[in-house]
């Protein structure tokens, strides 16, 4: 994977140059003083993080269920989407999901056990991949290739940015 | 006239139908095939019958002087437009309008009907049509008279494997590119046993099993369809449920199977329950790194502005293993995932220090006081990477 990504329209090179900017556009807004509270980077971080979000979920060429999903939990406010996402999970998944509201918005989508053994494990898988609530396993399971893959890419990136700069 | 008699007589000799060191069957296909012979089938049916006769007695004689007996029919060659025409669609379109008594009589006497021929030269696509819808048929109606315990399904799906495009047995057979790409339709009922398809299960017929393999492969391509025929392995269940579910299932397992190539170190692993947990671990440890990082990037200045024309350079595409092995984070260092916070040491000195040259040990450091200081003072938001699951298990 070293050699060849020089090429231009890879999912890496995409990636890249979306984060890039996004980081140099939010440097540029809020440049780091030498006094910064730890909330000040804490704000910057969650930017961060969603730029690298939404930078990957835009990045993503053939529209995938878990790059939508991204990008709309990073786009409606919290309330909205928690009353939304109640409609949509109980018309979606009446037959074997309970939904219940946590706090925070997060809602927890509880699966009743189906199919031998594995209810448990799914729901995790279920509730780590970005819009995958309602899937059954075998696109859920494409989608989570799919989500690896971009997720390394992603972390490779970030890594090779972060040690650029910090050896400087 | 010639030119189809001289294809029929290439399509017969080439076939290898049936077990021909036995004398017996001859005369057994003789004496099964006569009474269809004897009859006068309406409407394109004696032609059919008058083929399979063909056909059987080839094999007995194994000469092409006795296609010369059979000219061919006018009726014959209607047939064949006909079936053409149909394009290989639904089964029972193409049984309907040809009731044949005659392959339901061959089913019950359980004459291994089930050649698959070969077919070569101009006029493929019309007798291989014909000769396969006379197989489908037949199969089919030997499903229905239970006579063989295998049954078939159709499922939509519109899966690409085509493997079976490439049955060659070194004869000229010119594959018919309908660039389908689709299923592989009413073909995949006359399939043997060298063709073990995920799509479509293995065919391993009893009886036929031995016919299977002499027979040579069709040439021809299933028109685009959207299903898929499945036929059930010898011994399994018929039904249309269980066929379904034995689909969906091969489909989970396939990819389970490239997940498995996806996450490291999961090559000995076998069973779904392990399988999913480690690619769960493995995708909250990639989004625990995403977290990580990010943080990283938020506390350091960079004080030297990189423009986008070097940083687009293959410095950042191609440094993957360089910078990451002298920060000591490269793969394989400590965990298998190349990433593992595992040392808290649980200090909370003061955050982010400036210097923009982390040595390895305080980077660990680092960023296990960051997940303190944000785990304990910012509660504003959900912090899915630091929570206390998976591999971090902070000390508080």
């Amino acid at each position: 994977m070293d050699l060849h990504n020089l090429n231009p329209s890879s999912l890496k090179s995409r990636f890249t140059t979306r984060f890039l900017r996004a980081l140099t556009e939010i440097n540029a807004r809020k440049p780091i003083a030498s006094s910064s509270s730890p909330r000040e980077i804490f704000q910057r971080y969650r930017r961060i993080k969603d730029a690298a979000d939404t930078s990957m979920a835009y990045s993503v060429r053939s529209r995938r269920t878990w790059s939508k999903a991204t990008l709309w939990r990073l786009r409606t406010p919290s309330h909205r989407r928690r009353l939304a996402s109640f409609g949509r999970r109980s018309s979606l998944n009446k037959t074997r999901t309970t939904t219940t509201a946590s706090h925070r918005g997060a809602v927890v989508v509880q699966i009743t056990s189906r199919g031998g053994g594995l209810g448990v494990q799914l729901e995790e898988l279920r509730e780590l991949v970005p819009g995958g609530e309602a899937m059954d396993l075998c696109n859920l399971l494409d989608e989570t290739a799919h989500y690896i893959k971009c997720l390394t890419t992603q972390v490779q990136v970030m890594r090779t940015i972060a040690n650029l700069y910090s050896l400087e | 006239m010639t030119s189809e008699n001289d294809d029929m007589g290439l399509a017969m000799s080439s076939i290898s139908m049936f077990n021909k060191s036995s004398n017996t069957s001859d005369s057994f296909f003789s004496s099964c095939w006569d009474p269809i012979v004897s009859q006068s089938g309406s409407l394109g049916g004696s032609s059919m019958a008058s083929h399979y006769h063909l056909v059987m007695e080839n094999q007995g004689i194994s000469g092409t002087s006795h296609v010369s007996h059979y000219q061919s029919d006018p009726s014959f060659v209607e047939l064949v437009s006909k079936l053409t025409g149909f394009d290989g669609g639904n089964l029972s379109q193409m049984v309907g309008p040809f009731s044949l008594p005659q392959c339901n009589q061959v089913a019950n006497r359980r004459c291994p009907p089930n050649f698959t021929l070969n077919t070569e030269g101009g006029n493929e696509r019309g007798s291989t049509n014909s000769l396969r819808f006379l197989d489908e048929h037949r199969i089919s109606k030997e499903a229905l008279v239970g006579t063989s315990p295998n049954g078939k399904i159709r499922k939509c799906a519109p899966e690409s494997g085509s493997p079976l495009r490439s049955c060659k047995n070194g004869d000229e057979e010119p594959v018919m590119d309908l660039s389908s790409e689709g299923c592989d339709g009413p073909r995949e009922q006359a399939r043997k046993k060298p063709e073990t398809e995920q799509n479509t299960g293995a065919n391993s017929r009893g009886k036929q099993a031995v016919k299977q393999d002499k027979d040579s492969s069709q040439s021809e391509e299933a028109p685009k369809e959207n299903y898929i025929h499945v036929r059930a392995r010898r011994g399994q269940a018929t039904n249309s449920h269980s066929l379904a579910e034995r689909v969906r299932r091969e489909k989970i397992s396939e990819r389970m199977r490239l997940l498995q190539e996806l996450v490291p170190g999961c090559n000995k692993i076998t069973g779904k329950a392990v399988m999913l947990d480690e690619i769960i671990n493995y995708v909250q440890s990639l989004q625990q790194q995403v977290e990580f990082l990010s943080m990283k990037l938020a506390t350091v200045n960079p004080e030297i502005n990189l423009d986008l024309d070097r940083i687009l350079s293959k410095d950042i595409l191609h440094q993957r293993s360089g910078s990451a092995a002298v920060l000591g984070l490269g793969p394989g260092s400590n965990s298998p995932y190349g990433f593992s916070p595992s040392t808290f040491p649980g200090t909370i000195s003061g955050i982010p220090n400036k210097n923009p040259q982390f040595p390895p040990l305080p980077q660990t450091v680092l960023e296990n006081e960051l997940l303190n200081l944000f785990q304990m003072g910012f509660s504003g938001s959900t912090m899915d990477g630091f929570g206390l699951n998976g591999q971090l298990k902070p000390e508080m």
